[in-house]
């Protein structure tokens, strides 16, 4: 009789321990879509308190054991880890995770703002596809970059994007204008323009003659190896040598030439450059 | 001669406790960052101090926020998304009364992207640390996390800051 009353205490304490583990049970979908609603199945009877925490949401409220538990989509709008935690006696926690939804926005940035003609892989742009509630589209997915540009037909770039970024990188045109570069996902685009200007002069030629008042020089129309007016406002630089020593004047063109008018004596030896570019050299005599 | 062996081992127990990661008390995080698979611009070595710093720094920034229902941590380390979220979070957590402590957190991070312009770069973080969430001082929930974590960070004048975090099942 003593056995079985100290076995039938044993048992009850054995039980008393595992039953409030046992008794409450948190049963959460695998995976969820962001801003989808869940519901969680829990088990046990009685009163318990529901936790739950995740990106952007901390919230308690109390349940019933053995009722399902509803999440509203609202709760769920950012992808990520989200923790639920069932409280009674004791408390038992899961962990599930929020995806991303189908992409709704693309964030695009494209460099450089102005890019010199005919320079290799100096445009690229990268696009980072995202869902309505902001998150980053992580499945693979096909983007379209199409670069167009005044004059001459549309290129695309068919990227598939990789770790939720897709990007292409590409040479410049010849032609100088704006570039207009679009990702297009789907429905869902976006837009960029970037300025292509000349690149630096080429086959830079000059002029000149010897006036009443000094030495007259002009440049010919300064333009890049793919015929692009260079900017005005590009400076030249004239170099005059004589027996009086040297000269250098600095000129800004202006509609397409540069000029400079310099008192120089005697017979001088005229060279040109712009940037790192030289042009060809002249020489004029001491007198008119 | 017990005695003295006694003590040496209570010392030692006392140190290996203390340098438990579940219990340190330190909120700051150690960040391995991998650059091999980064591209398609090289990411230059102190771009890559850089950006450990300051990725470290933001996850300390945002262990602080959540243990103590306090945004301001998060003003610099965070930007746009990353930064709206966990500020909801904070907003969240206080309104019922809940903290989250992140302890002993290790990041092994691989930038797996850098813009061709320097201008963005994604890292892959495999987070590991222990996550406690209490209710009004009562620790809820406790369990040593492994977490992966997608990232996105730019630079900003001074420093790199998150601009995505998120954490996903796998890579």
């Amino acid at each position: 009789m003593r056995k079985l009353r100290l076995i039938a205490i044993a048992a009850f304490s054995l039980a008393s321990l595992l039953l409030p583990c046992s008794a409450q049970k948190l049963v959460t979908p695998v995976s969820a879509i962001a801003g989808e609603d869940i519901t969680i199945s829990t088990t046990g009877t009685g009163k318990a308190t529901f936790y739950l925490s995740g990106p952007g949401v901390a919230n308690k409220r109390d349940v019933t054991l053995g009722d399902e538990i509803h999440l509203a989509g609202t709760d769920l709008k950012i992808a990520g880890a989200y923790v639920v935690i069932l409280c009674a006696d004791s408390c038992h926690g899961s962990t599930f995770y929020v995806k991303g939804s189908k992409p709704t926005s693309l964030a695009l940035l494209v460099h450089p703002s102005r890019v010199p003609v005919a320079q290799s892989d100096a445009v690229s742009g990268v696009a980072i596809p995202f869902d309505r509630f902001r998150n980053m589209v992580l499945e693979p997915v096909q983007v379209n970059f199409q670069l167009t540009a005044a004059n001459s037909a549309p290129v695309s770039h068919q990227i598939r994007s990789q770790n939720g970024i897709a990007w292409f990188r590409t040479a410049s045109e010849k032609k100088a204008g704006k570039l207009q570069i679009t990702a297009t996902l789907d429905s869902v685009s976006s837009a960029r323009v970037l300025q292509q200007v000349a690149s630096d002069p080429c086959n830079l030629r000059i002029k000149g003659q010897r006036t009443a008042k000094g030495i007259e020089l002009e440049t010919e129309p300064v333009k890049d190896c793919s015929g692009n007016p260079v900017p005005d406002g590009t400076i030249v630089t004239f170099n005059l040598s004589g027996e009086n020593g040297k000269t250098t004047v600095d000129a800004p063109i202006k509609q397409g030439i540069a000029r400079a008018r310099i008192q120089a004596q005697g017979p001088q030896s005229v060279t040109v450059a712009s940037g790192v570019v030289m042009g060809n050299e002249l020489r004029i005599g001491g007198q008119p | 001669m017990k005695g003295a062996i006694g003590r040496a081992w209570n010392v030692l127990a006392l140190v290996l406790i203390s340098l438990s990661p579940a219990l340190a008390a330190d909120p700051s995080a150690r960040v391995e960052l991998d650059i091999s698979k980064a591209g398609p611009r090289a990411v230059e070595p102190q771009t890559q101090q850089a950006i450990r710093r300051d990725y470290r720094v933001a996850w300390s920034s945002l262990a602080q926020a959540l243990e103590s229902n306090s945004a301001d941590p998060l003003e610099g380390p965070f930007v746009g998304t990353a930064k709206q979220w966990l500020g909801d979070t904070v907003a969240s957590q206080s309104r019922v009364g809940m903290t989250s402590h992140y302890a002993g957190q290790t990041h092994k991070v691989q930038a797996v992207f850098y813009a061709p312009e320097g201008d963005l770069i994604e890292l892959h973080d495999v987070a590991e640390f222990q996550l406690q969430i209490s209710d009004g001082g009562k620790v809820i929930h406790e369990q040593h996390v492994v977490v992966n974590y997608v990232v996105l960070m730019t630079p900003a004048a001074d420093r790199w800051v998150v601009r995505e975090l998120q954490a996903v099942p796998q890579f």
